[in-house]
């Protein structure tokens, strides 16, 4: 019913007469539509991108190592002071083991007494060279 | 912690101290320090070694002493930057200059 009421055309004999409504294009059709690429082709060559990559990389690493000579400059100047005053260090160090291992050679002459044969405290190696005690009781409270 | 010198006007040696007069215990105190040296390498016994270790210890603690009365503020200024900043030599910069520009390294 509805149909009808609104294609309705005056004089139509059936519902087979009533003009077509449709969706359809205005007249004279639409406007082209563009759908074919158009990139352009202007800009920075290959050689040129590559060059301004390769610059900024170098300028980069001539950087990195301006900073790694100043870097090492302040390393340098670090490890010359500990250089300087391990003498002094060294030496409070052996005075201090000097008193320990004299009372720890007193205290084994006192323990191993009664031991023929026994000498006391000195070297348990062979080589001839100083080695320092390897226990690590002279130090309890480090160990 | 950061003192020069205790309350007898003897310097302690701690480790900001050394850091901070590092540099002239270098120029000042190299004989006596590379004769250590040389004594340990031939022999790494403590117990022979002690005669030079005491002259080292003594020329390092003379010059401390030294150093502190002729510059004391720059000094001092110095050693508690370098304990505040536990001897890092590039956080001190104006206070290692003040102090070598008041007691200069030669």
């Amino acid at each position: 019913m509805t149909e009808s009421v609104i294609r309705n055309k005056p004089g139509m004999a059936s519902v087979k007469d009533m003009p077509i409504l449709q969706d359809g294009p205005p007249p004279g059709g639409f406007a082209p539509v563009r759908y074919a690429r158009r990139i352009p082709n202007k800009g920075p060559s290959a050689m040129a991108i590559f060059l301004a990559a390769f610059g900024a990389f170098s300028y980069g690493m001539y950087q990195v190592g301006k900073g790694n000579k100043i870097r090492r400059a302040l390393k340098e100047e670090k490890y010359a002071a500990r250089r300087a005053i391990l003498p002094v260090l060294q030496a409070e160090e052996d005075e201090r083991f000097v008193k320990e291992w004299k009372k720890y050679l007193e205290y084994e002459a006192e323990v191993m007494k009664d031991v023929p044969g026994w000498k006391v405290g000195e070297n348990v190696y062979n080589s001839g060279r100083w080695m320092p005690p390897a226990t690590g009781e002279l130090r309890p409270e480090v160990w | 912690m950061a003192d020069v010198v205790d309350a007898a006007g003897e310097p302690i040696p701690t480790s900001s101290v050394l850091m901070a007069a590092a540099k002239h215990i270098e120029i000042n105190c190299m004989p006596e320090n590379v004769e250590f040296l040389k004594c340990k390498k031939k022999d790494p016994n403590p117990e022979k070694c002690l005669d030079k270790g005491r002259q080292a210890t003594r020329c390092a603690l003379g010059l401390l002493k030294d150093l502190y009365q002729r510059c004391k503020e720059p000094m001092e200024g110095y050693v508690g930057c370098m304990y505040y900043h536990t001897n890092e030599f590039d956080l001190c910069r104006k206070q290692q200059q003040a102090f070598e520009k008041a007691c200069p390294l030669e």
